[in-house]
Protein backbone atom coordinates (compact mmCIF):
# COMPACT_ATOMS: atom_id res chain seq x y z
CA UNK A 1 0.00 0.00 0.00
CA UNK A 2 1.72 3.18 -1.10
CA UNK A 3 -1.22 5.41 -0.24
CA UNK A 4 -0.15 7.91 2.35
CA UNK A 5 -3.57 9.13 3.29
CA UNK A 6 -5.06 8.31 6.64
CA UNK A 7 -8.79 8.23 6.09
CA UNK A 8 -11.58 8.95 8.53
CA UNK A 9 -13.19 5.57 9.38
CA UNK A 10 -16.65 7.12 8.97
CA UNK A 11 -16.59 9.50 5.99
CA UNK A 12 -13.36 8.23 4.34
CA UNK A 13 -12.06 11.77 3.99
CA UNK A 14 -8.29 12.28 4.44
CA UNK A 15 -7.40 13.23 8.00
CA UNK A 16 -5.34 16.29 8.87
CA UNK A 17 -1.99 15.92 10.67
CA UNK A 18 -3.42 17.89 13.58
CA UNK A 19 -5.71 15.08 14.71
CA UNK A 20 -2.92 12.50 15.03
CA UNK A 21 -1.54 11.13 18.31
CA UNK A 22 -3.69 13.28 20.56
CA UNK A 23 -4.66 11.89 23.93
CA UNK A 24 -8.34 12.80 23.52
CA UNK A 25 -11.09 12.58 20.94
CA UNK A 26 -10.94 15.17 18.15
CA UNK A 27 -13.69 15.76 15.58
CA UNK A 28 -13.03 14.85 11.96
CA UNK A 29 -12.80 18.08 9.96
CA UNK A 30 -15.34 16.79 7.41
CA UNK A 31 -17.97 14.68 9.25
CA UNK A 32 -17.24 15.81 12.83
CA UNK A 33 -17.09 12.19 14.04
CA UNK A 34 -15.10 12.14 17.31
CA UNK A 35 -11.83 10.33 16.58
CA UNK A 36 -8.64 9.33 18.28
CA UNK A 37 -5.95 8.30 15.80
CA UNK A 38 -2.58 7.03 16.91
CA UNK A 39 0.12 6.41 14.33
CA UNK A 40 3.37 4.52 14.85
CA UNK A 41 6.78 4.66 13.11
CA UNK A 42 5.80 1.74 10.83
CA UNK A 43 3.44 4.17 9.13
CA UNK A 44 6.44 5.95 7.60
CA UNK A 45 8.30 2.78 6.73
CA UNK A 46 8.45 2.05 3.04
CA UNK A 47 8.00 -1.48 1.84
CA UNK A 48 11.27 -2.99 0.64
CA UNK A 49 11.34 -3.94 -3.02
CA UNK A 50 11.31 -7.69 -3.60
CA UNK A 51 14.41 -9.45 -4.91
CA UNK A 52 14.33 -11.68 -7.94
CA UNK A 53 17.64 -13.53 -7.45
CA UNK A 54 20.97 -13.10 -9.23
CA UNK A 55 21.80 -15.09 -12.34
CA UNK A 56 24.65 -17.62 -12.28
CA UNK A 57 27.74 -16.06 -13.88
CA UNK A 58 30.46 -18.57 -12.98
CA UNK A 59 30.13 -22.23 -13.90
CA UNK A 60 30.08 -24.52 -10.85
CA UNK A 61 28.38 -22.02 -8.61
CA UNK A 62 25.65 -23.33 -6.34
CA UNK A 63 22.24 -22.80 -7.89
CA UNK A 64 18.70 -22.59 -6.65
CA UNK A 65 16.85 -25.93 -6.51
CA UNK A 66 13.78 -24.39 -8.14
CA UNK A 67 15.58 -22.02 -10.55
CA UNK A 68 18.75 -23.70 -11.89
CA UNK A 69 19.77 -20.52 -13.71
CA UNK A 70 19.86 -18.47 -10.48
CA UNK A 71 22.47 -18.30 -7.75
CA UNK A 72 21.73 -19.98 -4.46
CA UNK A 73 21.47 -17.44 -1.69
CA UNK A 74 20.94 -19.73 1.30
CA UNK A 75 19.65 -23.19 2.24
CA UNK A 76 16.06 -23.92 3.31
CA UNK A 77 15.97 -24.63 7.04
CA UNK A 78 13.25 -27.20 6.49
CA UNK A 79 14.62 -29.41 3.73
CA UNK A 80 18.14 -28.07 3.16
CA UNK A 81 17.61 -27.29 -0.52
CA UNK A 82 19.50 -24.31 -1.92
CA UNK A 83 17.30 -21.32 -2.61
CA UNK A 84 17.69 -18.14 -4.62
CA UNK A 85 16.52 -14.82 -3.23
CA UNK A 86 13.21 -15.21 -5.06
CA UNK A 87 12.40 -18.56 -3.40
CA UNK A 88 13.58 -17.53 0.06
CA UNK A 89 10.61 -17.06 2.40
CA UNK A 90 11.69 -15.54 5.68
CA UNK A 91 9.61 -16.24 8.74
CA UNK A 92 10.70 -14.93 12.14
CA UNK A 93 14.38 -15.07 11.17
CA UNK A 94 14.15 -18.55 9.65
CA UNK A 95 14.40 -19.19 5.92
CA UNK A 96 12.16 -21.71 4.16
CA UNK A 97 11.37 -22.72 0.61
CA UNK A 98 7.74 -22.22 -0.52
CA UNK A 99 7.12 -26.00 -0.43
CA UNK A 100 8.25 -26.36 3.21
CA UNK A 101 6.22 -23.32 4.15
CA UNK A 102 3.10 -24.80 2.56
CA UNK A 103 3.66 -28.21 4.19
CA UNK A 104 4.30 -26.52 7.54
CA UNK A 105 1.09 -24.53 7.23
CA UNK A 106 -1.04 -27.52 6.20
CA UNK A 107 0.31 -29.86 8.86
CA UNK A 108 0.28 -27.18 11.55
CA UNK A 109 4.02 -27.54 12.11
CA UNK A 110 4.59 -23.79 11.84
CA UNK A 111 2.30 -22.46 14.52
CA UNK A 112 2.51 -18.84 13.47
CA UNK A 113 1.05 -19.72 10.04
CA UNK A 114 -1.97 -21.50 11.44
CA UNK A 115 -5.04 -19.45 10.70
CA UNK A 116 -7.81 -21.88 11.54
CA UNK A 117 -8.55 -24.67 13.99
CA UNK A 118 -11.49 -26.97 14.49
CA UNK A 119 -12.64 -27.22 18.10
CA UNK A 120 -13.36 -30.94 18.38
CA UNK A 121 -13.91 -30.62 22.14
CA UNK A 122 -16.83 -28.22 21.56
CA UNK A 123 -18.24 -30.45 18.82
CA UNK A 124 -18.09 -33.52 21.09
CA UNK A 125 -19.72 -31.68 24.00
CA UNK A 126 -22.49 -30.25 21.82
CA UNK A 127 -23.11 -33.67 20.34
CA UNK A 128 -23.36 -35.11 23.85
CA UNK A 129 -25.66 -32.42 25.26
CA UNK A 130 -27.83 -30.74 22.61
CA UNK A 131 -29.61 -33.88 21.37
CA UNK A 132 -30.94 -34.43 24.91
CA UNK A 133 -33.72 -32.04 23.88
CA UNK A 134 -34.97 -34.72 21.48
CA UNK A 135 -33.97 -37.76 23.50
CA UNK A 136 -34.29 -40.37 20.72
CA UNK A 137 -31.46 -38.69 18.80
CA UNK A 138 -29.00 -39.65 21.53
CA UNK A 139 -29.13 -43.25 20.28
CA UNK A 140 -26.95 -42.06 17.38
CA UNK A 141 -25.28 -38.95 18.78
CA UNK A 142 -23.96 -40.44 22.05
CA UNK A 143 -21.68 -42.99 20.30
CA UNK A 144 -20.69 -40.27 17.83
CA UNK A 145 -19.75 -37.89 20.69
CA UNK A 146 -17.77 -40.64 22.40
CA UNK A 147 -15.97 -41.46 19.15
CA UNK A 148 -15.03 -37.82 18.54
CA UNK A 149 -13.84 -37.38 22.14
CA UNK A 150 -11.56 -40.44 21.88
CA UNK A 151 -10.44 -39.88 18.28
CA UNK A 152 -9.48 -36.23 18.85
CA UNK A 153 -8.22 -36.53 22.44
CA UNK A 154 -4.76 -35.42 21.37
CA UNK A 155 -5.82 -33.07 18.55
CA UNK A 156 -4.75 -29.44 19.06
CA UNK A 157 -7.46 -27.42 20.73
CA UNK A 158 -7.85 -23.65 20.61
CA UNK A 159 -4.67 -21.65 20.09
CA UNK A 160 -5.38 -19.82 23.33
CA UNK A 161 -5.28 -21.77 26.57
CA UNK A 162 -8.03 -24.36 26.85
CA UNK A 163 -8.30 -27.41 29.08
CA UNK A 164 -9.62 -30.87 28.19
CA UNK A 165 -12.68 -30.45 30.39
CA UNK A 166 -15.06 -30.36 27.40
CA UNK A 167 -13.76 -33.67 26.12
CA UNK A 168 -14.00 -35.22 29.59
CA UNK A 169 -17.58 -33.97 30.04
CA UNK A 170 -18.52 -35.16 26.54
CA UNK A 171 -17.19 -38.63 27.36
CA UNK A 172 -19.05 -38.75 30.68
CA UNK A 173 -22.40 -37.61 29.21
CA UNK A 174 -22.06 -39.81 26.13
CA UNK A 175 -21.16 -42.85 28.28
CA UNK A 176 -24.16 -42.22 30.55
CA UNK A 177 -26.47 -42.00 27.54
CA UNK A 178 -25.08 -45.20 26.05
CA UNK A 179 -25.45 -46.92 29.41
CA UNK A 180 -29.04 -45.67 29.62
CA UNK A 181 -29.86 -47.00 26.16
CA UNK A 182 -28.19 -50.35 26.90
CA UNK A 183 -30.17 -50.71 30.13
CA UNK A 184 -33.43 -49.76 28.43
CA UNK A 185 -32.83 -52.23 25.60
CA UNK A 186 -31.92 -54.98 28.08
CA UNK A 187 -35.16 -54.55 30.05
CA UNK A 188 -37.24 -54.31 26.89
CA UNK A 189 -35.76 -57.59 25.70
CA UNK A 190 -36.18 -59.23 29.10
CA UNK A 191 -39.85 -58.20 29.22
CA UNK B 1 3.21 -24.85 34.95
CA UNK B 2 4.20 -23.36 31.59
CA UNK B 3 3.58 -19.66 31.06
CA UNK B 4 0.55 -18.87 28.99
CA UNK B 5 1.31 -17.92 25.42
CA UNK B 6 -1.63 -15.53 25.13
CA UNK B 7 -3.32 -13.18 27.57
CA UNK B 8 -6.92 -12.20 27.12
CA UNK B 9 -7.54 -8.55 26.25
CA UNK B 10 -11.27 -8.66 25.53
CA UNK B 11 -14.06 -11.12 26.17
CA UNK B 12 -15.64 -12.86 23.19
CA UNK B 13 -18.24 -10.53 21.71
CA UNK B 14 -20.88 -11.34 19.10
CA UNK B 15 -19.79 -10.43 15.60
CA UNK B 16 -23.20 -9.00 14.72
CA UNK B 17 -24.28 -6.41 17.27
CA UNK B 18 -28.00 -7.23 17.41
CA UNK B 19 -27.84 -10.92 16.52
CA UNK B 20 -30.50 -12.90 18.36
CA UNK B 21 -29.06 -16.25 17.37
CA UNK B 22 -25.28 -16.10 17.71
CA UNK B 23 -23.47 -15.51 14.43
CA UNK B 24 -20.10 -16.17 16.01
CA UNK B 25 -17.90 -14.10 18.25
CA UNK B 26 -14.58 -12.31 18.20
CA UNK B 27 -12.02 -11.74 20.91
CA UNK B 28 -8.61 -10.13 21.21
CA UNK B 29 -5.53 -11.71 22.80
CA UNK B 30 -2.05 -10.45 23.53
CA UNK B 31 0.88 -12.57 22.40
CA UNK B 32 4.61 -12.13 22.86
CA UNK B 33 5.16 -10.17 19.66
CA UNK B 34 1.70 -9.83 18.22
CA UNK B 35 -1.97 -9.17 18.78
CA UNK B 36 -4.23 -12.13 18.02
CA UNK B 37 -7.80 -11.64 16.86
CA UNK B 38 -9.93 -14.78 17.14
CA UNK B 39 -13.08 -15.13 15.10
CA UNK B 40 -15.02 -18.08 16.46
CA UNK B 41 -18.16 -19.87 15.30
CA UNK B 42 -18.16 -22.03 18.42
CA UNK B 43 -16.82 -25.03 16.52
CA UNK B 44 -14.04 -23.43 14.49
CA UNK B 45 -11.67 -20.57 15.16
CA UNK B 46 -10.01 -18.28 12.62
CA UNK B 47 -6.92 -16.39 13.64
CA UNK B 48 -5.51 -13.06 12.54
CA UNK B 49 -2.14 -11.95 13.85
CA UNK B 50 -1.04 -8.33 13.93
CA UNK B 51 2.65 -8.16 14.68
CA UNK B 52 3.72 -5.16 16.73
CA UNK B 53 6.40 -4.27 14.17
CA UNK B 54 3.72 -4.02 11.44
CA UNK B 55 1.03 -1.96 13.16
CA UNK B 56 0.89 1.45 11.49
CA UNK B 57 -2.09 3.10 13.10
CA UNK B 58 -4.90 2.61 15.55
CA UNK B 59 -8.25 4.34 14.99
CA UNK B 60 -10.85 4.85 17.67
CA UNK B 61 -14.19 6.44 16.74
CA UNK B 62 -16.85 7.31 19.26
CA UNK B 63 -20.26 5.95 18.25
CA UNK B 64 -23.81 6.44 19.46
CA UNK B 65 -24.16 2.79 20.49
CA UNK B 66 -24.39 3.47 24.22
CA UNK B 67 -27.17 6.05 23.73
CA UNK B 68 -29.29 3.76 21.55
CA UNK B 69 -28.85 0.74 23.80
CA UNK B 70 -29.61 2.94 26.82
CA UNK B 71 -32.76 4.27 25.15
CA UNK B 72 -34.03 0.79 24.27
CA UNK B 73 -33.34 -0.48 27.79
CA UNK B 74 -35.04 2.56 29.35
CA UNK B 75 -38.17 1.91 27.24
CA UNK B 76 -38.14 -1.76 28.30
CA UNK B 77 -37.76 -0.78 31.96
CA UNK B 78 -40.80 1.51 31.55
CA UNK B 79 -42.84 -1.16 29.78
CA UNK B 80 -42.19 -3.66 32.56
CA UNK B 81 -42.35 -1.23 35.47
CA UNK B 82 -45.90 0.08 34.99
CA UNK B 83 -47.67 -3.33 34.87
CA UNK B 84 -45.55 -4.30 37.91
CA UNK B 85 -46.60 -1.16 39.78
CA UNK B 86 -50.28 -1.46 38.87
CA UNK B 87 -50.65 -5.27 38.99
CA UNK B 88 -50.87 -7.64 41.92
CA UNK B 89 -49.67 -11.11 42.82
CA UNK B 90 -47.85 -13.09 40.07
CA UNK B 91 -48.20 -10.24 37.52
CA UNK B 92 -46.30 -7.93 39.84
CA UNK B 93 -43.59 -10.56 40.44
CA UNK B 94 -43.11 -11.41 36.73
CA UNK B 95 -43.08 -7.82 35.47
CA UNK B 96 -41.11 -6.61 38.49
CA UNK B 97 -38.40 -9.17 37.80
CA UNK B 98 -38.31 -8.13 34.14
CA UNK B 99 -38.06 -4.43 35.08
CA UNK B 100 -35.25 -5.19 37.56
CA UNK B 101 -33.27 -7.14 34.93
CA UNK B 102 -33.60 -4.37 32.33
CA UNK B 103 -32.76 -1.72 34.94
CA UNK B 104 -29.61 -3.64 35.82
CA UNK B 105 -28.67 -3.85 32.12
CA UNK B 106 -29.38 -0.11 31.76
CA UNK B 107 -27.10 0.74 34.69
CA UNK B 108 -24.40 -1.60 33.38
CA UNK B 109 -24.57 0.08 29.99
CA UNK B 110 -24.13 3.46 31.71
CA UNK B 111 -21.24 2.20 33.81
CA UNK B 112 -19.35 0.80 30.81
CA UNK B 113 -19.16 4.27 29.30
CA UNK B 114 -19.40 5.56 25.71
CA UNK B 115 -19.27 3.12 22.81
CA UNK B 116 -16.75 3.14 20.01
CA UNK B 117 -15.54 1.27 16.96
CA UNK B 118 -11.86 0.50 16.51
CA UNK B 119 -9.68 -0.17 13.51
CA UNK B 120 -6.11 -1.24 13.16
CA UNK B 121 -4.01 -0.39 10.10
CA UNK B 122 -1.01 -2.25 8.76
CA UNK B 123 0.78 -1.85 5.42
CA UNK B 124 -1.65 -4.18 3.69
CA UNK B 125 -4.97 -3.98 5.55
CA UNK B 126 -7.32 -1.93 7.66
CA UNK B 127 -8.94 -4.33 10.10
CA UNK B 128 -12.03 -3.67 12.17
CA UNK B 129 -11.75 -4.86 15.79
CA UNK B 130 -15.35 -5.73 16.70
CA UNK B 131 -14.42 -6.94 20.17
CA UNK B 132 -13.46 -3.40 21.20
CA UNK B 133 -16.73 -1.55 21.67
CA UNK B 134 -16.16 0.75 24.64
CA UNK B 135 -13.83 3.74 24.65
CA UNK B 136 -12.54 3.12 28.16
CA UNK B 137 -11.59 -0.48 27.40
CA UNK B 138 -10.08 0.46 24.01
CA UNK B 139 -7.90 3.12 25.64
CA UNK B 140 -6.74 0.71 28.32
CA UNK B 141 -5.70 -1.75 25.63
CA UNK B 142 -4.00 0.99 23.61
CA UNK B 143 -2.08 1.99 26.75
CA UNK B 144 -0.97 -1.62 27.12
CA UNK B 145 0.00 -1.95 23.47
CA UNK B 146 1.85 1.36 23.11
CA UNK B 147 5.06 0.32 24.92
CA UNK B 148 5.10 -3.03 23.11
CA UNK B 149 4.74 -1.33 19.72
CA UNK B 150 7.36 1.26 20.69
CA UNK B 151 9.74 -1.53 21.69
CA UNK B 152 9.28 -3.13 18.27
CA UNK B 153 9.29 0.04 16.14
CA UNK B 154 10.76 2.86 18.20
CA UNK B 155 9.17 6.01 19.58
CA UNK B 156 7.18 8.51 17.53
CA UNK B 157 6.64 11.77 19.36
CA UNK B 158 3.75 13.99 18.36
CA UNK B 159 6.04 16.94 17.57
CA UNK B 160 8.04 14.74 15.17
CA UNK B 161 5.05 13.84 13.02
CA UNK B 162 5.11 16.90 10.66
CA UNK B 163 8.84 16.35 10.07
CA UNK B 164 8.31 12.64 9.36
CA UNK B 165 5.57 13.52 6.87
CA UNK B 166 7.94 15.94 5.14
CA UNK B 167 10.74 13.38 5.05
CA UNK B 168 8.41 10.77 3.71
CA UNK B 169 7.21 12.90 0.83
CA UNK B 170 10.80 13.79 -0.20
CA UNK B 171 12.51 10.52 0.73
CA UNK B 172 13.76 7.62 -1.43
CA UNK B 173 11.23 5.33 -3.08
CA UNK B 174 12.42 2.14 -1.38
CA UNK B 175 14.59 1.34 1.56
CA UNK B 176 17.20 -0.64 -0.34
CA UNK B 177 19.57 -0.71 2.62
CA UNK B 178 17.20 -3.06 4.38
CA UNK B 179 17.45 -5.70 1.65
CA UNK B 180 19.87 -8.49 2.59
CA UNK B 181 22.75 -9.19 0.18
CA UNK B 182 24.63 -12.42 -0.35
CA UNK B 183 28.34 -13.05 -0.86
CA UNK B 184 29.78 -16.11 -2.65
CA UNK B 185 32.95 -17.21 -0.89
CA UNK B 186 32.99 -20.82 -2.02
CA UNK B 187 31.30 -21.83 -5.31
CA UNK B 188 30.34 -25.21 -3.81
CA UNK B 189 28.73 -23.77 -0.72
CA UNK B 190 25.65 -21.59 -0.50
CA UNK B 191 26.43 -17.88 -0.47
CA UNK B 192 26.54 -16.12 2.88
CA UNK B 193 23.78 -13.59 3.54
CA UNK B 194 25.00 -10.23 4.85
Amino acid sequence: MTSFALLCPKCKAPLAEGVLNLSDLTPCTVCAAPLQVEIFPAFFRRMAAGRDGDLVLVEGESTCFYHPQKKAALPCEGCGRFLCALCDCELHGQHFCPACLEVGRKKGKIKSLENQRTLYDSIALSLALLPLLIFYLTFITAPAALFIAIRYWKAPRSLVHRSQIRLVLAMIFASLQIFGWATALYFMKAR
Amino acid sequence: MAAREYHRLTRARPRARFALISAGSTSLWLGKDHLLSIDSTGYTESYKRFYFRDIQAFFLRKTEGQKWVGLILAVLVGLFFFPAALGEGPVRIVFGTGAAIFLLAFLLNLALGPACSCQLRTAVQVEELPSLVRIRRARKILERLRPLISAAQGELRREDIPLRFQEWSHGPIADTAAIPRSVVEDPNAPPRTI
